[in-house]
């Protein structure tokens, strides 16, 4: 079993799925604007140096699933495991993602 | 300038107002990528233009297409390639990697039905998908239940998508790899003799091209399917 990521497990655990967003609001678009984006970062870095070939990231996927985030629908737990996978192969670290995520929720919701 | 309409304007589509961890999260995996310099901004933006115009559509339009046209049909089973150029996919030249996708090497291939045989498509490895003629995979195909039991029990599975086929019809799984993408011509129903291309077109649905629902005159678009949990997940 691959060790647990505090900061994503809280993610996991606080953060708001697609469906919820979608159900609050009344938006009927059945993939979070994000997802497209997801894909081509996992297609991006499937390319060129292939930091993470498919085939891999899609068994990390259902194995980190499995074991972490099992309850959380997709794309939300694609996300969560393209994360995971990435701290667990020391591309990036929990510290940076925690600190990068900081700056960009500020970004996203100035005004 | 004047900024008054005299036209009737629709109210705004419903939005998310509101950020969520998810949202931060992608951006901020994202955005440490290009810093550590695993790939560019620009290399993200090719695909992520590309992947916007993927869609389900060119495929309905083959499947309309063949119907219509015997020599069309037969291009189709024999050569993929050059039958999906007739509804603009080029499986080949058109991916920003310009020689197919990492993820959807090139051959891909036509599952013909026919009253006594239905084919439908899995990927029991991974998620294998046609997308450059389908577009992204639904998650339910993405799901470890739906590719460990399709296999083993067939019949069963696409009962639950409410497609209950005769016991004379043969069910034919399809088990897609990288290399090689399926896409199921289903057979043509009942109550369409006339119609259109356009108008066959609408009926073959993401499901249909998939292989878990058959085309109906009446049906336009894919049911929201449940997600069934796996007993005993896929590698486990």
């Amino acid at each position: 079993m691959s060790k647990p990521i505090p900061l994503l497990e809280q993610i996991g655990k606080d953060g708001r799925v697609w469906a919820d967003l979608c159900e609050e609001y009344g938006v009927d678009n059945p993939d979070p604007p994000w997802r497209i984006t997801l894909e081509s970062t996992c297609e991006v870095l499937n390319e060129g140096a292939c930091v993470l070939p498919s085939l891999e990231r899609r068994d990390e996927e259902d194995d980190i699933v499995e074991d972490h985030y099992k309850h959380i629908p997709h794309p939300e737990r694609q996300l969560l495991a393209l994360a995971h996978t990435m701290i667990l192969r020391g591309v990036i670290t929990e510290e940076d993602l925690a600190q990068h995520m900081k700056v960009i929720e500020a970004r996203l919701n100035a005004v | 300038m004047s900024n008054s309409h005299d036209h009737d304007h629709r109210p705004p589509a419903p939005m998310v107002d509101e950020v969520s961890d998810f949202e931060v999260l992608e951006v901020a995996v994202r955005e440490l990528c290009i810093e550590k310099g695993l790939f560019t901004q620009d290399d993200h933006n090719e695909w992520t233009e590309y992947m916007h115009t993927l869609g389900p559509l060119p495929a309905s339009r083959l499947v309309a297409k063949a119907w219509l046209d015997e020599d069309y049909k037969q291009l189709c089973i024999d050569d993929p390639v050059k039958a999906s150029l007739d509804v603009g996919i080029d499986w080949i030249n058109t991916m920003p990697t310009k020689f197919g996708t990492p993820s959807d090497y090139c051959n891909p291939r036509i599952l013909v039905d026919t009253p006594t045989l239905k084919h439908v498509v899995v990927c029991t490895l991974c998620s294998c998908y046609p997308r450059p003629i389908l577009g992204q995979s639904p998650e339910w195909y993405r799901t470890p239940n739906y590719r460990r039991r399709l296999v083993r029990w067939p019949r069963q599975v696409l009962s639950e998508f409410g497609l209950q086929l005769p016991e004379d019809v043969e069910i034919r799984v399809a088990d897609s790899n990288q290399k090689t993408r399926y896409v199921v011509m289903p057979t043509r129903p009942e109550g369409t003799e006339g119609w259109s291309e356009d108008q066959l077109a609408e009926i073959v649905t993401r499901d249909c091209l998939i292989g878990v629902a058959m085309p109906r005159v009446d049906r336009k678009a894919d049911d929201k399917r449940p997600i069934h949990r796996a007993v005993h997940p896929f590698g486990h």
